[in-house]
């Protein structure tokens, strides 16, 4: 077996861990990674801070998560948002993040972005809130 | 009766649009109907009051030995180094807790309007800039600003705790004997109770609240009771006019800072750089809820200022004002510059996008291009968001 295709397979492993409905995740996937992640608060309301939690549970190359960003913009207005979200690593590939915060209704872009070293995988999850 | 009875039926119907007659009508009365979207627009602004809950990071928030001190610290001029003003210089409670100028005048003239002070339990942000993030904090800016009262701890601690019944009052409050105190303690101490005072000034409920509660509840009669021309302005406000996106919720603001082209020079050579300079000032003081001072020893409302970021678009933003109380509140904008409602509704009618200081964020206004019936509808719309009523607990 080539060296790669070991990782991925031991990546692959990992979803068996990956978090469900059952635990109050969502599950987000791309042809390249999948993760789970709940928002804390569960419920998102406009000017209400709020955090995510997140579980990377399919990776590209099957290298663990160093850091993760999570950001959102509106797409329509061309902004983003006020504030920097910070995230803890509460184990390896899951993280918490703190500190976003959504301050008009309408459409919003949630980007999760994974890095691994300098590779960087990007999902994104669409969002509307209402007034 | 017929009339009242199909409206009825058209209220039952969810998410069909609905017809509300309006009073005010010479002739037949032209409906103004809203739509699912629309009615629900209506109804985030509201309901009046929203919950004030008692403020963490000061302990003496919803004391009423530190309100009574509060309120007289308030119009104390011996707070300020030249015993010429006090806090109800600029805010007068006579004037909707504002001073009617465009720019205040303290030592010198200011660069900014006041603030009429209102609903200060529901800012996240103090100030055009948000440079404070607690009432208390704001409260001690002007008591330092060298163009407002021009005073220091040291003044304020030994003018004050001269006064026997300040000193009674101080002890009773914190506990403490006052001039054993060190003077930012005092300083911050006085501040709260200041805060303790200000936080009961909330504006009372307005024709808007009684209608979009009649709305809420399908109340055909009272809605009636609402001015046709206001109904008409409350569907541009939420429709068209966009203006819901940043005055929102019960408040009628987001709380956050954007830039609607108000020209931000102060004078030839010098611009307000609002919330960039904001953001840059709340790092540097010492009184921020992530400093000593927050009461809180968990510190819950202090996640604005642990994460907030200052931005380039910053510059030349200012905090979206509240619209409670609008029409007592003239002039308009955080210099002033607008001095009647008429005069707002005309700047957004005619935004300049040229003079829009961001590049990207701005897509939001653009020139709304109102008639002259529309621009008016807007203004009696924000004429029903006051009331001549300031409720203090
Ligand atoms: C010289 C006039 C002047 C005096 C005196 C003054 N203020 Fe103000 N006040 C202002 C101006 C101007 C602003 C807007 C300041 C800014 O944008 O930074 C303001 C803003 C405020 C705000 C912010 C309200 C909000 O919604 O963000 C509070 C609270 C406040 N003042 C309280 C006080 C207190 C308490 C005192 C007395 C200790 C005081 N002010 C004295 C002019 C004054
Ligand atoms: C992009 C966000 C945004 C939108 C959309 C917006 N506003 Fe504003 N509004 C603001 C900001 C920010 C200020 C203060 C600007 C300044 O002082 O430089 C303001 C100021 C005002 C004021 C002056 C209040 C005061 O106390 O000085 C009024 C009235 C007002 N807006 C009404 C409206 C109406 C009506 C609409 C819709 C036609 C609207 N706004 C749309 C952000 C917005
Ligand atoms: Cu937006």
């Amino acid at each position: 077996m080539p060296w790669t295709a070991a990782l991925s397979a031991l990546a692959a492993s990992n979803s068996a861990a990956c978090p469900g409905p059952e635990q109050g995740f969502v599950r987000l996937a791309s042809a390249e990674a999948e993760i789970a992640y709940r928002w804390t608060p569960d419920e998102l309301k406009i000017g209400q801070f709020f955090g995510v939690e997140m579980v990377a549970c399919r990776l590209p190359g099957g290298e663990a998560v160093d850091t993760i960003v999570v950001d959102a913009q509106m797409p329509a207005h061309g902004h983003g948002m006020n504030y920097r979200p910070r995230s803890t690593r509460l184990a390896p590939d899951r993280y918490l993040v703190s500190g976003l915060m959504l301050h008009m209704a309408g459409h919003w872009r949630v980007t999760f972005d994974l890095f691994q070293g300098t590779k960087r995988t990007r999902l994104t999850h669409d969002v509307t809130l209402k007034p | 009766m017929k009339r009242l009875t199909a409206i009825a039926a058209c209220l039952a119907v969810a998410g069909a649009a609905v017809a509300i007659a309006g009073s005010q009508g010479r002739n037949a009365v032209e409906p103004a109907a809203f739509s699912a979207d629309e009615r629900e627009a209506i109804l985030s602004h509201g309901p009046w009051p929203p919950p004030m809950p008692p403020d963490p990071s000061n302990r003496v928030s919803g004391n009423s030995d530190a309100i009574a001190l509060g309120r007289w610290l308030f119009s104390d001029k011996r707070l300020s180094a030249d015993g010429a003003r006090s806090c109800a210089t600029c805010h007068d409670p006579a004037k909707a807790f504002t001073d009617g100028r465009d720019r205040s005048i303290g030592l010198v003239r200011v660069d900014r309007n006041a603030i009429a002070l209102a609903n200060l339990r529901l800012n996240r942000w103090y100030g055009w800039a948000g440079a404070a993030d607690s009432l208390w904090a704001q409260s001690i800016r002007p008591i330092l600003d060298p163009k407002e009262f021009a005073a220091t701890p040291e003044l304020v601690r030994a003018r004050l705790a001269a006064d026997a019944a300040i000193r009674a009052a101080y002890a009773r409050v914190f506990a403490a004997e006052m001039s054993r105190d060190p003077p930012e303690r005092v300083l911050v101490n006085l501040a709260k109770a200041l805060a303790a005072y200000q936080e009961t000034i909330v504006t009372a409920r307005t024709p808007f609240d009684d209608f979009r509660d009649a709305l809420a509840r399908g109340d055909t009669a009272t809605l009636a009771h609402y001015p046709l021309a206001a109904q008409k302005g409350l569907k541009i406000f939420v429709g068209k006019g966009r203006c819901t996106a940043c005055h929102l919720g019960p408040n009628f603001t987001s709380g956050e800072f954007e830039d609607v082209g108000v020209p931000y020079f102060v004078e030839a050579h010098r611009v307000d750089a609002g919330r960039f300079a904001g953001i840059a000032e709340l790092r540097r003081s010492s009184f921020s809820l992530a400093g000593p001072h927050n009461d809180d020893a968990v510190r819950a409302d202090a996640a604005p200022t642990r994460h907030v970021e200052q931005l380039h678009r910053n510059w030349g933003e200012f905090r979206v004002p509240s619209l409670r109380n609008v029409a007592a509140t003239a002039p308009y904008m955080h210099n002033g510059s607008l001095a009647t409602l008429e005069d707002v509704v005309r700047h957004y009618s005619q935004v300049d996008e040229e003079r829009l200081h961001g590049t990207e964020g701005q897509r939001l206004l653009r020139p709304l291009h109102l008639t002259r019936e529309e621009a008016s509808d807007l203004v009696a719309f924000l004429k029903t968001l006051s009331s001549a009523v300031v409720s203090q607990r």
